[in-house]
């Protein structure tokens, strides 16, 4: 009986050595996406892409044998619930970094809780190009395009395609859509493209019906309406518009988030053909292995095709992983700023011959932009259109500039 | 403003104010009869959108879909009155839990259908019939738009048929006057309220099914409708169902020209309308101030 409960001590004491040393091998990264409502798809998509990412880092080995571990939070996209979340994350799980944020309003707030608790935050998918801006703080970084990169390509798509003249805009009323506009509007400039506005339309953000915004547009008789929407909002616009033949009055031109695989997966067969359009990934561009293989990976694990936003949750553990290495442990954060800085890595969304790497000066992972028209392919269904005829714009012509940054800086200030 | 642009756009306008109308009169019959404010009405419309696509993926019609999304959403509308809003009629800290209870069904909704159907945007097509557009000299007019607006005015009539000329009408208008009274009288009050509830919701639930082929469905839907929808009721004033329909129609409208005329500002326009009626007739514009109240 004696033996026994000694026995049963020692396995219990075993046991709890195992966790602690376990534990003290694990270094915490505290993820926060939406998991619910509208966002629900992207942070469940990122979550998946992080579980594949950390699996692969976790499988190459990290410096003395320590392995990496997330934890992922609903946010509900909310600033004061990122907040306290971040900060609980830091004070409790003791995570070394924050991690994602789809919302560039609730990454606005993360940051400042990074800043304050000196601990990195890297951002995997919110697009506001104040984060690495006028925003920016040492400890942010982030891992997928901005708006300004999208819209500074889709500038230089507009002059070689000779496409200009009279331009309309319809996007969501808040930063995300007003900073488009703005953006394409600065980058048309730089490039002396000539153009004239002849109507702004600023629809609230998941506004259910744009007939009456439809009409007005073809009223306006755009030769180019240039659109903003986000996730389902493109859709519905799409679908509502279709009917009405705007597609065939006007050319339809969605740099940033058009091309994003939800929303060809949803629209199916209903999707016009020639819109031009561009994502932060391409289910079926670049033709690498590196894609391949997480669209593959992401399909086994999931059974569906990765929206834009998995490729960025992929892309930062890979990142952070990269960074430990370098560095040796996970607990110098300034040196762990100093590997991420200039850090060149090979993702899934960069072109053969190209390498992403990080601006040292921003923090802005600096990427090739590619815009292309909707053309028929059922190589990922339900979609049964993707983006074909691709232009693919370099990376370093497409990243914001200090002037634009300091306009920014102003504006904002104001 | 040439005659073509303003048919364009009022006829843009009547779809968007009878999609809006169908929501929002089931949310003011609740109110009007069960003096229960439904905060998660949208909730209805939202898996009235999911009840369709699913059936339209097993059976693949689209009136199918439509009609198991205004039952499943009548069913689930009665079953959660029976259930629950049956046992805080009456209390005391009734309002309150109105609210809290109604919240936690938008709450309880959206995971299920996204536990059930998964977090992925869906939509469904239109039906082979409706799907094409009508020219009307240089107006162009989609078909299913015309669908709805001729679909709402059905509704409509009947409305107006089954309050204001049949027996279950009338008791209706009678038990959101004086319930108590209604049930002395020797009719089954609570199986009018379940009734009305499920009426209600399969309203909702019909108005989510015929919203779902012009825009998506997904987790959370609900929520976005219900603002609109109580803008709608608060003008045309709370429980009053020919009130719902005007203010529908007003809301509809001017957003339509708002958005030709000043669409910096259109996104504010509901809500400015709803503030100059509140000034003028806090109760609503088809309020009675005092008297008995209708539906």
């Amino acid at each position: 009986m004696k033996r026994k409960t000694v026995s049963i001590l020692a396995v219990l004491l075993v046991s709890l050595t195992s966790v602690a040393s376990f534990a003290a091998e694990t270094i915490k990264i505290g993820a926060l996406y939406p998991m619910s409502g509208r966002g629900g798809l992207y942070g469940q998509d990122s979550e998946a892409a992080i579980k594949i990412a950390l699996a692969e880092v976790n499988a190459k080995g990290l410096p003395g044998g320590r392995k990496l571990e997330a934890i992922v939070t609903d946010d509900q996209s909310k600033p004061a619930l990122a907040v306290t979340l971040a900060k609980r994350y830091i004070t409790e799980d003791k995570v070394k970094f924050l991690y994602g944020v789809v919302s560039s309003g609730a990454a606005l707030a993360v940051t400042e809780v990074s800043k304050e608790y000196k601990t990195i935050f890297v951002g995997s998918d919110h697009a506001a190009t104040d984060l690495t801006a006028n925003a920016f703080q040492k400890y942010y970084f982030r891992v997928s395009n901005n708006t300004y990169q999208s819209m500074a390509a889709g500038a230089m798509y507009m002059q070689e395609t000779k496409m200009g003249g009279k331009i309309a805009y319809i996007g969501p009323d808040y930063a995300y859509g007003r900073d488009q506009i703005a953006e394409l509007k600065y980058s048309l400039g730089k490039l002396g493209v000539k153009y004239e506005m002849v109507g702004e339309f600023w629809p609230k953000l998941y506004e259910p019906d744009y007939t009456s915004y439809i009409t007005a547009i073809i009223k306006a008789k755009p030769d180019v309406l240039v659109s903003g929407f986000w996730g389902g909002d493109t859709v519905a616009f799409i679908k509502q518009a279709k009917a009405y033949g705007l597609f065939d009055k006007m050319k339809y031109f969605h740099p940033d988030g058009g091309g994003n695989y939800e929303v060809f997966s949803t629209l199916g067969a209903e999707c016009p053909e020639g819109l031009i359009m561009s994502a932060r990934h391409h289910n079926n561009w670049p033709d690498t292995k590196e894609n391949k293989d997480f669209v593959q990976k992401f399909h086994k694990a999931t059974g569906r095709y990765p929206s834009y936003a998995a490729e960025g949750a992929y892309a930062g553990i890979l990142v952070i992983a990269e960074a430990i290495r370098k560095v040796g442990n996970a607990d110098d954060t300034e040196a762990l700023i100093k590997a991420m800085e200039g850090m060149k890595i090979k993702l899934p969304e960069d072109p053969a011959g190209f390498t992403s790497y990080i601006d040292p000066k921003t923090h802005q992972i600096v990427q090739a932009q590619a815009i292309g028209v909707t053309v028929k392919n059922d190589k990922f269904p339900p979609a049964k259109y993707a983006l074909g005829k691709m232009k693919v714009y370099a990376a370093d012509k497409i990243m914001a500039t200090e002037e634009y940054i300091d306009i920014l800086t102003k504006s904002k200030k104001k | 403003m040439s005659f073509e642009i303003f048919i364009s756009q009022f006829f843009g306008g009547l779809s968007v104010a009878m999609l809006l109308f169908l929501v929002a009169s089931g949310l003011t019959l609740i109110f009007g009869v069960a003096k229960v404010f439904n905060f998660a009405h949208g909730s209805f419309y939202m898996i009235g959108a999911y009840f369709s696509y699913q059936a339209i993926a097993l059976f693949d019609n689209f009136w199918i879909g439509a009609l198991a999304a205004a039952l499943g959403a009548g069913l689930v509308g009665m079953l959660l009155e029976i259930c629950f809003i049956r046992r805080i009629a009456g209390r005391e800290e009734e309002g309150a839990f109105q609210i809290l209870l109604t919240y936690a069904f938008i709450l309880i909704l959206d995971d299920a259908v996204k536990f059930i159907w998964g977090p992925a945007y869906k939509t469904i097509s239109k039906p082979e019939s409706l799907a094409g557009s009508m020219d009307f000299g240089a107006v162009t007019i989609p078909t299913y738009n015309m669908f709805i607006i001729v679909l709402g005015l059905v509704i409509v009539v009947s409305a107006w048929y089954v309050l204001s000329r049949t027996k279950t009408g009338k008791i209706i208008q009678a038990a959101s006057t004086d319930t108590q009274m209604v049930g002395m009288l020797g009719v089954n009050v609570s199986l009018v309220m379940s009734l009305v509830f499920g009426v209600a919701t399969a309203m909702g639930g019909l108005a989510g099914a015929m919203a779902a082929p012009l825009r998506t469905i997904a987790p959370g839907t609900g929520v976005e409708v219900i603002i609109d929808s109580l803008i709608v009721v608060v003008i045309g004033g709370l429980g009053n169902f020919w009130g719902a329909l005007f203010a529908a129609l007003l809301i509809g409208e001017v957003n339509a020209f708002g958005i030709l005329w000043m669409p910096q500002w259109a996104s504010l326009l509901s809500f400015a309308v709803m503030i100059v009626v509140l000034i003028f007739k806090p109760k609503g514009l088809f309020s009675r101030e005092k008297g008995r109240k209708k539906i």
